[in-house]
């Protein structure tokens, strides 16, 4: 990253350094307090590595300074790096200090340079002997002793309290009641606790209170939800692809496996192999096959024009890059272009994890389909017998079919003497629904005469939309077949409120260039004006009826016996309704296919249509006719008269419809069965090579699966490790990092900040822990003890650490703004989801109901919108109805490019990436959000109907009521002297002008009961709107 | 200063302004700190701006103080409006030969293609102005002022489709997840406005006949960098910025009355508690009820003279239209935004090109040619850098069916046009060159990054000490291999 050229006279004097392999060094801290992990390397990391460190690709004079061996190296004009002990021997040392800016180091063009605090600390440094110590992360952690001397037993308050005696400070005294049981539901839950279970807690006398309530709420079924959103960040889970359409995807099953892991308290180690390798368990479940969604979770394209091995390329970097974050802690990402700056990755070794993940089966292109394979299903209890129910209904029908045939009495009219003569017909294609023989992907509305206008019968087809929008037909068979002197017609009703610019029919032979305008003749984009293509053939019919358009075939460019194989109805902006839509020709019964049974196999003799069903076309294909069974000739008769022939339509359409409505039935029911991405390896893996510079294009040495070096070797059970094999060697028992990070990560949830405050982070890179002995004791613990996250969670939120008062004095911000040292208790701002939880929570609006498809709350128009692809299937925000707009935010479906507002506004990540911390802003567009958004008010005007109706009969009794609800606590004097004087005034206002209230009360979807007074009602509403936005209403205190 | 202070000043510098980049009047806070016994540090408080700049920055004299980019999303053909081949139409059907496309990276949509017939622009050019710019038929007004730009004939690009391509134009990096060069800009050098947010998205409706591509968050979102240097999307439709209207029935005298009672309530805390964080939630809340006022004011053309409205075309009357955001665009910078962002769609011309590029030129010719005439008689065309050009250019060949009037064309990251205009810019200037068929750069070729080190250049910084620490790496706008800012195309 910090490329720059070494001036030329150095790179002679450097020249004769040799290179070495990373190697730990091992040594103890320096004794006079200088050590080498705090003090020397994050100085050596800053200024030295980019240049000096184990990129050798980018390494200056061949000097490396990260290891002892490379800093020690005597090169070919006899000098040393580093001479321990001797800092005038010490080249880094005159560097350093030459003031010959060829000489000097860093260059000044890196605009680097060392301050005399951390001049002094490297002299002392070498002269204490220059000892190196290996990355504290890179070491499996030990148990230190507790320390000694500390009160209490907890293990996390005595390395806590040491810390604390040695910085000269105490612990905060316990917070109370009130405050501990918000803060503990917040974190165990996401919800605030009810008025009932703060007052029973505040009550509970009993010295195991505390404990008591902390497994009430780990036995919570919203304990999995609150933990599975820190891992959903993590795993970069959404409800869409992410690229391009970006298209809904179906994964729901797996953020479900998430939440439904952490209830049941799966341990970590099974966590991990059932993500990164349930499907080489044996005999895999269906919940280990969904769990293989973790990697399936990544961004992917279905865009046209991609080049495959690119997008392949890329999907197994993220998914690399996914695996070494978080697990590893680590920024691996960074070693596909060039070894890693300052970790021990080489690229080599970035490929060869690279390469677990190299030979997943999913294809380049998601083909922006909801179930990108290979997928896994899972049946319900119910499915099975449903299943069956629809196979018995479908052969019931398809037997009707058959009994018909038998029934018709068919005389071919090319064998009828005389023979019949030509006659005009009329065929209605589209009248009722999708015509026999077709389908359809455009999603066609029909009305009835209850919501729209129908021309006849009891439906009609109706479209309304912006721009160009259009009902597509296309045939599964054989179509339609024009007579002689054809004509097209339809019946088309323009909505007089809203109508198009332009209608237009197109018919489809070879190709859709036949298109009859009637209005604009620009409204619609394709073919070329006067032809064909786009044949103007009027104005647009008046509004307000129905009015019937005719066209003759020809000026379509369509003559006698084409067969159209789709045909569509097409606007350009407006409301249009159409209705029978046909074809009049004339016909010579006697050689019309659609007549007669001789005309019709005439015209397959010998072919291979592909129009018609597999076992037909092969009697055509493979038969002469005077060779044909009488039983193939049956089998053709019978096509003929289900599908084709014109006299026999009255009684086969309503028949097959039938038919083809229990399969279209049956196809929702099996569509609504859930389905999951999972991960398959392709049964050939493919090769891995290092690709040079990061390029898809550009393989180089070829790379067999392997863990980096620096790391305990991997235990491969066959010839070629697995990604079973990579998962158990993540959670061994010698692996320095996982342990670590997973605890890291739980312990930021609990407290604020991670005990490593860069989460994503544990390389040289990141930020030291602020107690390491604490971090380390609790990730051996946690490995010790089964990976038991519920055990290492309770651990953490019994300890006095975490109880603590957060109330502090501007010496101690002063001192230590952040809380590293946890002289306090942690406070911080609630998180998106929680914020909106807790509203809809104390509104008696929420419904808890668990997992399924993502729902879609409230959002204001204009998301998805602008930013959506034409033809996406998430372009258009179709908000739920009814309960769906009050279920826990974790549901709510999350479109990547345009993520919900009100988890973006409030530091949500766009799930693009993993993210393992969120960031927590403070802004006025939150402010906004929570003021005006139509869910909050909403939820405020339902905590004011129950402050109203259930609060008491005062107006101090309501107000101390929905205090209680939203804050867990009573108001003191003053805060409610405060919200009196608002409400009152708010009363007032709304009293002079009721028309307002009304105006506010009918804001949302729901109904607040309508015999509350309407002006009361709104200045409640105001005042708890109020109580919804304070600041200690959206912090965790 | 008082230390506790001085870390809450720290804190407002990093927060007050949040994803909006905005933050309360330093009056209010400074009114508020002197009313709980800090009165001294208040004036200091007072002075400062709302979105102030990282130390150090800008690295140097800027020769532009903002930035209005003019995003052509979708990739508009250089062959049909700035990259002139006389010498084509002589060429029309001919296949292109050998030797001009080598064996290159073709997008699958027309990797199939039997045939690469070679399309001529079927639109005419004429010089103009002074410096004789060739410019296309399909932009008379851009033409009308084109001594005022500079057009770079000889960008290029590493991707071939309009995903990883756009993602990489806006933020550096073809993987989703880095920052905009929008936010980069807010994150460096704040903004002098101290009610509205540093950095401003528009995303325009386009015409019907325009194949849109979608647009992503990430092209103006802050990736790395902290939220609230995050672009704010102005939005056309609905409420310019999401949730700015006080809900139907609830009066600004109402909301007075309430947020009276919000920040008491807040106070009462912060005594309780003493953490500093209340005391900004209090600022974020007066600072969102001045927008409420703040924005409409910016929204409201009323004050616009009549020849100015003229000057955009009839669109600007029509709410989200291209023209309309053009002279928000210029109202946000009067205002003092950093970066305004207008990001149009509908350039993707696989077929039906003269059709559909003619239309997308009407959207939006006659506002960018005003835009930089609005800009110059007002005298702010000197210290404003305007930017044009989309995520890569088109294909000579024609994709499907070539009629002399009729062809499409397809993905071409080898050699496309972008223009720059105002603060910094030599204008007037024409740089770089690319073959006979606008297939292969043959003089200056110009990279993404470079353009992108060329506009913080002309914004007063220095592209290569512009950095962020994130997962452990300095991360960098204009990538981790050297990049030139193009001093050829700078006055």
């Amino acid at each position: 990253m910090f490329r720059r050229v070494c001036p030329p006279m150095l790179r002679g004097v450097l020249s004769g350094w040799v290179v070495v392999q990373w190697v730990v060094a091992l040594a103890a801290a320096a004794p006079d307090g200088v050590r080498f992990n705090r003090d020397i390397r994050p100085l050596l990391a800053d200024n030295c590595f980019s240049c000096h460190g184990s990129d050798a690709g980018h390494r200056k004079g061949k000097l490396r300074l990260d290891t002892v061996e490379g800093a020690t190296q005597t090169n070919a004009a006899g000098r040393v790096a580093l001479k321990p002990g001797q800092i005038a021997a010490s080249e880094v040392w005159q560097r350093i200090n030459s003031a010959d800016p060829e000489q000097v180091m860093p260059p000044p063009d890196t605009g680097r340079t060392l301050t005399p605090d951390q001049r002094g600390k490297l002299r002392q440094w070498i002269e204490s002997g220059a000892r190196y110590e290996p990355h504290w992360s890179f070491t499996a952690p030990v148990k230190a002793p507790l320390p000694a001397g500390i009160a209490g037993n907890h293990p996390v308050d005595r390395f806590v309290t040491a810390r604390l005696a040695a910085e000269h400070l105490v612990p905060a005294p316990e917070a109370d009641r009130w405050t501990l049981i918000r803060r503990l539901s917040f974190d165990l839950t996401g919800l605030p606790p009810t008025p009932t279970e703060v007052d029973a807690f505040v009550r509970d006398g009993a010295p195991d209170a505390y404990d008591r309530l902390v497994d009430r709420l780990l036995r919570s079924p919203h304990y999995g939800e609150q933990l599975a959103r820190h891992w959903l960040d993590v795993a970069r889970y959404a409800d869409t692809h992410g690229m391009h359409l970006d298209n809904e995807r179906q994964m729901w099953p797996y953020r479900d496996w998430v939440v439904g892991a952490f209830n049941r308290n799966l341990p970590f180690d099974q966590f991990t192999i059932e993500q990164l390798a349930g499907d080489l368990l044996p005999e895999p479940t269906v919940g280990q096959l969904i769990a293989t969604g973790f990697n399936r979770c990544n961004v992917t394209t279905g865009e046209g024009g991609s080049i495959d091995a690119e997008c392949l390329f890329r999907y197994a970097v993220d998914r690399t890059s996914t695996v070494a974050q978080a697990w590893l802690g680590l920024t691996a990402g960074c070693a596909m272009c060039h070894d890693h700056k300052f970790d021990p990755i080489s690229t080599k070794e970035f490929y060869s994890l690279y390469a677990f993940f190299n030979s997943a089966a999913d294809p380049a292109m998601d083909g922006n389909i909801l179930r990108t394979a290979p997928t896994v299903q899972i049946k319900r209890a119910e499915d099975e017998s449903r299943l069956a129910e629809f196979a018995t209904r479908l052969g019931a029908a398809e037997s009707r079919v058959e009994a018909a045939v038998a029934g018709v009495a068919y005389v071919d009219p090319a064998e009828q003497q005389p023979r019949p003569p030509a006659r005009d017909e009329s065929v209605i294609w589209l009248d009722e629904g999708i015509p026999t023989g077709f389908k359809t992907d455009s999603n066609p509305t029909w009305v009835d005469v209850a919501h729209g206008v129908v021309f006849a019968g009891a439906k009609a087809l109706q479209r309304e939309g912006k721009g160009v929008v259009q009902d597509v037909f296309e045939a599964t068979g054989e179509g339609f077949t024009l007579g002689l002197n054809a004509r097209f017609f339809v019946q088309v009703y323009l909505d007089p409120a809203n109508p198009p610019r332009t209608i237009m029919l197109q018919w489809n032979r070879d190709n859709w260039e036949h298109r009859a305008v009637w209005g604009e003749a620009d409204g619609v984009p394709w073919g070329e004006k006067g032809q064909p293509s786009r044949a103007i053939i009027g104005p647009l019919p008046a509004t307000g009826r129905w009015v019937r358009l005719e066209v003759a075939a020809e000026t379509v460019g369509l003559r006698a016996g084409d067969r159209v194989k789709a045909f569509a109805c097409t606007q350009m902006d407006g409301r249009v309704t159409w209705d029978q839509l046909g074809a009049t020709g004339r016909v010579d019964p006697a050689a019309d296919p659609r007549h007669s049974f001789a005309a019709w196999r005439q015209g397959y003799e010998g072919k291979e249509p592909g129009e018609l069903p597999e076992e037909v076309r092969r009697i055509f294909k493979n038969t002469k006719p005077t060779e044909r069974t009488a039983a193939q000739v049956q089998q053709l008769r019978e096509h003929f008269l289900t599908r084709v022939h014109a006299g026999s339509r009255s009684v086969f359409d309503p028949l097959l419809q039938e038919v083809a409505k229990v399969r279209q039935e049956r196809t929702a029911y099996e569509d609504g069965i859930p389905h999951s991405l999972v991960w398959r390896d392709l049964e050939k893996p493919r090769e891995s090579f290092v690709m040079q510079r990061g390029q898809y294009d550009r393989p180089g040495e070829k790379v067999t699966r392997d863990v980096p070096a620096a790391f305990p070797p991997l235990h491969a059970a066959g010839t070629n490790a697995s990604r079973l094999d990579l998962a158990r060697w993540l959670v061994s028992a010698e692996h320095p990092l996982t342990s670590r990070v997973f605890v890291n990560r739980i312990w930021l949830q609990f407290f604020g900040v991670g005990l490593v405050k860069t989460t994503e982070d544990f390389g040289t890179q990141g930020q030291a822990p602020s107690h390491p002995e604490l971090l380390d004791w609790l990730a051996v613990e946690f490995r010790e003890t089964g990976w038991d996250v519920k055990r290492l969670v309770r651990l953490l939120v019994t300890s006095a650490a975490y109880r603590q008062s957060s109330r502090v004095t501007p010496e101690l911000w002063q001192r230590d703004p952040e809380n590293r040292l946890l002289a306090r208790g942690p406070r911080f701002r609630l998180e998106a989801e929680q914020i909106r939880d807790q509203a809809l929570f104390v509104a008696g609006l929420m419904d808890l109901t668990p997992g399924g498809r993502g729902v879609k709350p409230y959002q204001p128009p204009n998301i998805w919108e602008p930013v959506g692809f034409v033809g996406s299937n998430t372009r258009d925000y179709r908000q739920d109805m009814g309960a769906a707009l009050y279920r826990r935010s974790l549901y709510t479906f999350f479109k990547r490019t345009a993520p919900p507002p009100f988890m973006a506004a409030f530091d949500a990540p766009n799930r693009e990436q993993s993210c393992t911390r969120r960031e927590r802003s403070n802004t006025p567009l939150q402010a906004l959000q929570l003021l005006n958004d139509v869910q909050y008010v909403e939820a405020a005007r339902h905590l004011a109907q129950r402050m109203l109706t259930v609060g008491g009969g005062t107006r101090e009794q309501r107000l101390r009521f929905g205090f209680r609800l939203v804050l867990a606590r009573e108001p003191d004097a003053r805060e409610l002297q405060t919200l009196s004087g608002a409400l009152e005034r708010h009363l007032i206002r709304y009293e002079r002008e009721p028309a307002a209230a009304e105006k506010l009360l009918a804001f949302g979807d729901s109904r607040t009961r309508a015999d509350l007074p309407a002006s009361e009602l709104a200045a409640y509403t105001l005042t708890a709107n109020l109580l919804l936005n304070l600041d200690e209403t959206v912090t965790r205190n | 200063m008082d230390p506790l202070l001085e870390y809450h000043v720290q804190q407002t510098r990093r927060q007050f302004f949040g994803t909006t980049g905005l933050r309360l009047g330093s009056i209010a806070l400074g009114g508020l700190l002197a009313g709980r016994g800090w009165g001294d540090a208040a004036p200091a408080v007072a002075a400062e701006r709302v979105h102030p700049p990282l130390p150090g920055f800008p690295h140097f004299a800027p020769r532009a103080k903002r930035l209005i980019y003019l995003h052509m999303n979708g990739a508009p053909s250089q062959i049909d409006l700035w990259d002139y081949k006389p010498g084509l139409r002589s060429r029309f059907d001919e296949d292109l030969p050998d030797s001009i496309r080598h064996a290159q990276r073709l997008s699958t949509m027309t990797s199939g293609q039997k045939r690469f017939p070679v399309a001529p622009s079927k639109f005419a050019f004429a010089q103009h102005g002074r410096s004789g710019t060739w410019v296309s038929e399909l932009l008379p007004h851009t033409a009308g002022v084109v001594d005022e730009i500079a057009v770079v004939r000889s960008v290029f690009t590493n991707a071939i489709n309009h995903d990883p391509a756009c993602t990489f134009v806006m933020t550096g990096s073809e993987i989703p997840g880095k920052a905009s060069i929008g936010s980069w800009l807010a994150y460096g050098l704040g903004s002098e406005s101290n009610n509205l947010p540093a950095f401003v998205v528009f995303t325009p409706t386009f015409p019907s006949t325009g194949n849109g591509q979608a647009l992503y968050h990430r092209m103006w979102g802050s990736g790395f960098l902290p939220g609230r240097c995050s672009g704010v999307a102005l939005r056309g439709a609905g409420d310019p910025v999401l949730y700015l209207p006080n809900p139907p029935g609830i009066e600004t005298t109402d909301r007075r009355t309430m947020l009276d009672a919000l920040n008491q309530l807040n106070q009462q805390s912060y005594e309780r508690l003493g953490d500093p964080d209340i005391q900004t939630r209090i600022a974020q809340y007066e600072m969102a009820f001045r927008m409420q006022a703040s924005v409409p004011e910016l929204t409201d053309l009323s004050g616009e003279s009549a020849a100015t409205l003229e000057m955009y075309g009839p669109d600007v009357k029509r709410g989200g239209s291209f023209a309309q955001s053009a002279l928000l665009a210029r109202r946000l910078i009067e205002r003092g935004v950093r970066v305004v962002q207008l990001l149009h769609r509908g350039w993707d011309q696989h077929d039906n090109l003269p059709t559909a590029l003619r239309n997308q030129c009407l959207d939006t010719d006659q506002p960018i040619g005003a835009l930089i005439r609005d800009l110059r008689q007002r005298g702010l065309l000197d210290d404003t850098l305007v930017v044009w050009g989309g995520e890569f250019g088109r294909t000579v060949y024609s994709q499907g069916t070539l009629t002399k009037d009729n062809y499409g064309r397809d993905h071409h990251p080898r050699n496309f046009c972008m223009w720059m205009a105002g603060g910094g810019v030599k204008p007037g200037t024409v740089y770089g060159a690319t073959d006979d068929y606008s297939y292969n750069i043959t003089e200056n070729p110009v990279h993404v990054n470079q353009i992108n080190a060329t506009i913080l250049h002309c914004l007063g910084i220095d592209h290569r000490r512009f950095s962020h620490r994130f997962q452990g790496l300095d991360q960098r706008l204009t990538g981790v291999e050297e990049a030139r800012v193009v001093k050829e195309i700078l006055a």
